[in-house]
């Protein structure tokens, strides 16, 4: 026994010089290494911004003519230049990326068995902004891993191609979905040409979807679906996508969207809706919504209240008028009681005055920043 | 003596030495798990889309909560800090808890903060009364500071949770120092997993000795005190590579209050933070396990390695005394409150494993650990143990802890390298052999006060936890952390 124990001790005590020796060990080899791929990344860096810094008119031939090796260490740096740039210099600086041969690696990529290649293929697509490689990234949509999914949407949403609308929409239709959030904001950057396709889609029998598109829609600012908007807030079957329908028919700030807004603020609504409409009335910005959200001050859901004092101070003067009337209101109704300022304040009272404290620190703000 | 109380004492000692090697192998398992998963995390950063979440107008806006009682020292760099991290859309509620010092008069002065009369709602059950609340002038939607009568963390974190605008709350401790996208890699989550991702608990280092400038860890370095430097390995080795493990496994029951976050209606669902179990924070974790484990719900609580909150650890003997005795005093009560998912199939791998291991390997053991100083040495004097035996015990049980800490730095070595001097590995190194010897025998003696405490049912006191800040003078461009490390 005594022996084996022995023996434990030996081995222990190799595997523990061991493991620190590897810490040494791992350091160095970092080190060496950061240290060769940065002297690699600085000989490609002035020829790369000379190159930026020249619109990409001249100097991609030295570019394209760069070692491997040396690009490969220069590469994040030119990837990440790519996402800040706009115009001549941008379609420059893919091009070089072009003939070096990096799209068609990453496209053959995509077809890798590892997800972590496929995924950074994609990213790189995206990056590039290729919308040859739209199908591709369509088809990854369906891909097993979820990660890759997501870099794939993501990708769509750089290039910007309206045609793979249909292909994001159909990927949040599985149980294993895109996120909803990447996947709005992705369809909101395929542009107003994809508006009719997302207006079709608000019929999709989904809510996730109807969701989705509702809020891509309200992104784009898409003033011609604000009718079908507004049916979905009326009759949707989901909570969840009425609220969507209100906040995002507030977005849009049209005088289409008040009445519908002002119909799902009534109390036989769920509270969630009720709340997200409030808070819409106040985006829309319509003076006429003020007595509608003066109604809603003293209402016994806190949300409720809340939302419609603060909607009632971003309607600005109107909004603020019907406050200070609210406060005042209440000051004489208890003056009128006898209690003065010992008299139980209402909730419409408190509320108003808290949008109004608000309001005034925020006008202050402004005030101080314009000086 | 008797040879049945010999042979007792030998098959004693004999149990905890197969309890140890049982110990450490679990924990060398979770590590091991944890270097998998940092791998993981790493291959992926490249495409993982953090710019892509900053620049969202969708992103989901966040309420960093920060309770605060007597934290004048440093409570300003890390307000700051706070409200300059990198996020699209967030605010930051300051909860004093009826502070005796300069907190809020701190406060006041550095973000010009004006009274409004905010109507707190009670969506979650308080105890105290709020007296006040304030913005900042300059940034009123952004800072909000709320004046109350003390009533215990838990109650703080509650009164900002019903403040709070967003639907994701993240509870920050006072004394830490963010680094600018621990938000946004502690969020992301939410983001990439909206339906499932209930909560994700964020990693949590030690601050002492690190160059702070304007609310920002900028230079890292390994603290001069033994008794921090050890805690810098137990840090990385519980901490980092625990919870890493725990979270692969689906098993994560612990995320620090000192920076999680949190669904909000899920925290609202579960009736917020209960002010009567001192370790609120991973109490508040095991019951959300409970409520959606009961609804049968398809649900992620995880734990995201990089980047990090630094805070500050006890760099007095007698403070971090009072800080093990509360946390283990935390993890004695939870277990009991929850006992009915110990063992219980329908809380799967929390019921099964993560609470099981919890019972066995840290309630109990300080108990063993103490057992071990007091039993080798009785069988020894009563020959049942000899002395060849006795030292190859305590060579093996204590070789194997180091190892653990020996493979926690390696793989922070491989992953993170935060540390980036030579002298901090030779430190890291020397205090992970350090730790054996008087540190943990102490450790656990304040530990089992501390469970005793919770099972005698005395009053819980949180104690005088003492500051030293991040620098405080906020007109100094460079700010030196605690410690003077």
């Amino acid at each position: 026994m005594l022996h084996l124990f022995t023996v434990v001790i030996v081995i222990l005590a190799g595997i523990v010089a061991v493991t620190a020796a590897g810490i040494v060990a791992v350091r160095l080899v970092r080190r060496t290494r950061e240290r060769k791929r940065a002297e690699l990344a600085a000989r490609s860096r002035p020829a790369l911004l000379a190159f930026v810094a020249d619109n990409g008119e001249e100097g991609g031939d030295e570019l394209v003519a760069i070692p491997e090796q040396a690009w490969r260490a220069a590469e994040p740096h030119a990837l990440a230049l790519l996402g800040k740039l706009r115009g001549e210099a941008h379609a420059g600086l893919v091009s070089v990326f072009l003939r070096r041969g990096t799209a068609r690696t990453a496209l053959g990529r995509l077809r890798s068995r590892s997800p972590v290649v496929r995924a950074r293929a994609a990213q790189v697509l995206g990056d590039l902004e290729l919308r040859q490689a739209v199908p591709e990234l369509c088809r990854l949509l369906t891909d097993r891993h979820a990660e890759v999914r997501v870099v794939a949407v993501r990708s769509l949403g750089r290039i910007g191609d309206p045609a793979a609308a249909w292909s994001i929409i159909a990927g949040l239709d599985r149980s294993d979905s895109i996120p909803a959030l990447l996947a709005s904001h992705t369809l909101a950057q395929l542009g107003a040409e994809a508006e009719v396709t997302l207006s079709a889609a608000l019929d999709h029998p989904q809510a996730r979807v109807r969701a989705v598109c509702l809020d891509a829609l309200g992104l784009l600012g898409a003033t011609g679906s604000v009718d079908r908007i507004a049916r979905l807030l009326r009759e949707d079957t989901s909570v969840d996508v009425r609220v969507a329908a209100a906040t995002n028919l507030g977005k849009m700030g049209t005088r289409g969207a008040l009445e519908p807004l002002s119909a799902a603020v009534h109390s036989s609504r769920p509270t969630l809706l009720r709340a997200a409409a409030a808070r819409a009335l106040g985006d829309l910005g319509s003076p006429s919504a003020v007595p509608t959200l003066v109604a809603l001050l003293d209402d016994e859901t806190y949300q409720v209240a809340h939302e419609a004092a603060h909607a009632l101070r971003r309607l600005g003067p109107a909004g603020l008028d019907a406050l200070r009337d609210t406060v005042e209101a209440d000051r004489s109704r208890a003056e009128a009681g006898g209690a003065g300022a010992h008299a139980q304040r209402s909730t419409a009272a408190l509320h108003a005055e808290e949008a109004l404290a608000l309001a005034r620190v925020l006008h202050e703000e402004r005030v101080g920043a314009a000086r | 003596m008797t040879d049945v109380v010999r042979d007792v004492l030998r098959y004693t000692d004999f149990a905890i030495f197969a309890y140890f090697i049982a110990l450490n192998s679990g924990y060398l398992a979770l590590i091991v798990l944890a270097g998998l998963e940092f791998r993981e995390h790493l291959r992926r950063m490249p495409f993982a889309g953090a710019d892509d979440m900053f620049r969202s107008p969708l992103t989901l806006p966040v309420s960093v909560i920060v309770p605060a009682h007597n934290e004048g020292a440093g409570i300003v760099a890390a307000v700051q800090a706070m409200t300059a991290l990198r996020y699209p859309r967030y605010e930051v509620v300051v909860v004093d808890d009826g502070s005796s010092d300069d907190t809020f008069e701190r406060l006041r002065a550095q973000f010009d903060l004006v009274a409004v009369p905010r109507v707190v709602p009670s969506e979650i059950p308080y105890r105290s009364q709020v007296l006040s609340v304030h913005v900042a002038r300059a940034n009123p939607e952004t800072l909000t500071v709320v004046r109350k009568t003390n009533g215990g963390k838990a109650d703080a974190l509650n009164v900002g949770i019903n403040l709070a605008r967003h639907p994701l709350v993240c509870m920050v401790d006072a004394d830490s120092v963010l680094d600018p996208d621990a938000l946004l890699s502690v969020a992301k989550p939410f983001g990439d997993d909206p339906l499932r991702v209930a909560a994700c608990g964020g990693v949590v280092r030690i601050a002492n000795g690190c160059k702070v400038v304007g609310g920002r860890v900028v230079d890292v370095r390994m603290p001069k005190p033994w008794l921090l430097r050890v805690q810098v390995v137990e840090y990385l080795r519980a901490f980092l590579m625990g919870r890493t493990g725990w979270s692969r496994l689906g098993g994560l029951v612990v995320i620090s209050g000192a920076f999680g976050i949190f669904r909000r209606d899920l925290v609202v669902e579960v009736g917020g933070m209960d002010p009567d179990t001192i370790g609120e924070d991973a109490e508040l974790v095991v019951r959300l396990h409970h409520h959606l484990r009961r609804r049968h719900a398809d649900y992620r609580v995880i734990f995201v390695a990089e980047p990090v909150s630094w805070s500050e650890a006890p760099s007095r003997l007698r403070v971090l005394g009072r800080q093990r005795r509360r946390w283990h005093r935390g993890i004695a009560e939870i277990l009991s409150k929850h006992r009915g998912m110990i063992l219980n199939p329908r809380y799967g791998r929390i019921g099964l494993l993560a609470l099981p291991y919890y019972v066995l390997f840290e309630l109990l053991a300080p108990f063993v650990e103490l057992a071990a100083v007091v039993l080798l040495p009785l069988g020894l004097w009563a020959g049942a143990v000899d002395v060849g035996f006795a030292w190859r015990f305590v060579l093996v049980a204590y070789g194997y802890g180091l190892l653990v800490s020996l493979v926690s730095l390696f793989i922070e070595e491989v992953s993170f390298h935060r540390y980036p001097r030579w002298s901090d590995i030779a430190r890291g190194v020397a205090a992970a052999l350090v730790e054996n010897f008087g540190y943990r025998q102490v450790l656990a003696v304040w530990q089992a006060w501390g469970a005793l405490g919770a099972w005698r049912g005395r009053k819980a006191v949180w104690g005088v936890m003492h500051r030293e800040g991040f620098g405080g003078d906020l007109d100094s461009p460079e700010m030196v952390g605690v410690g003077r490390g």
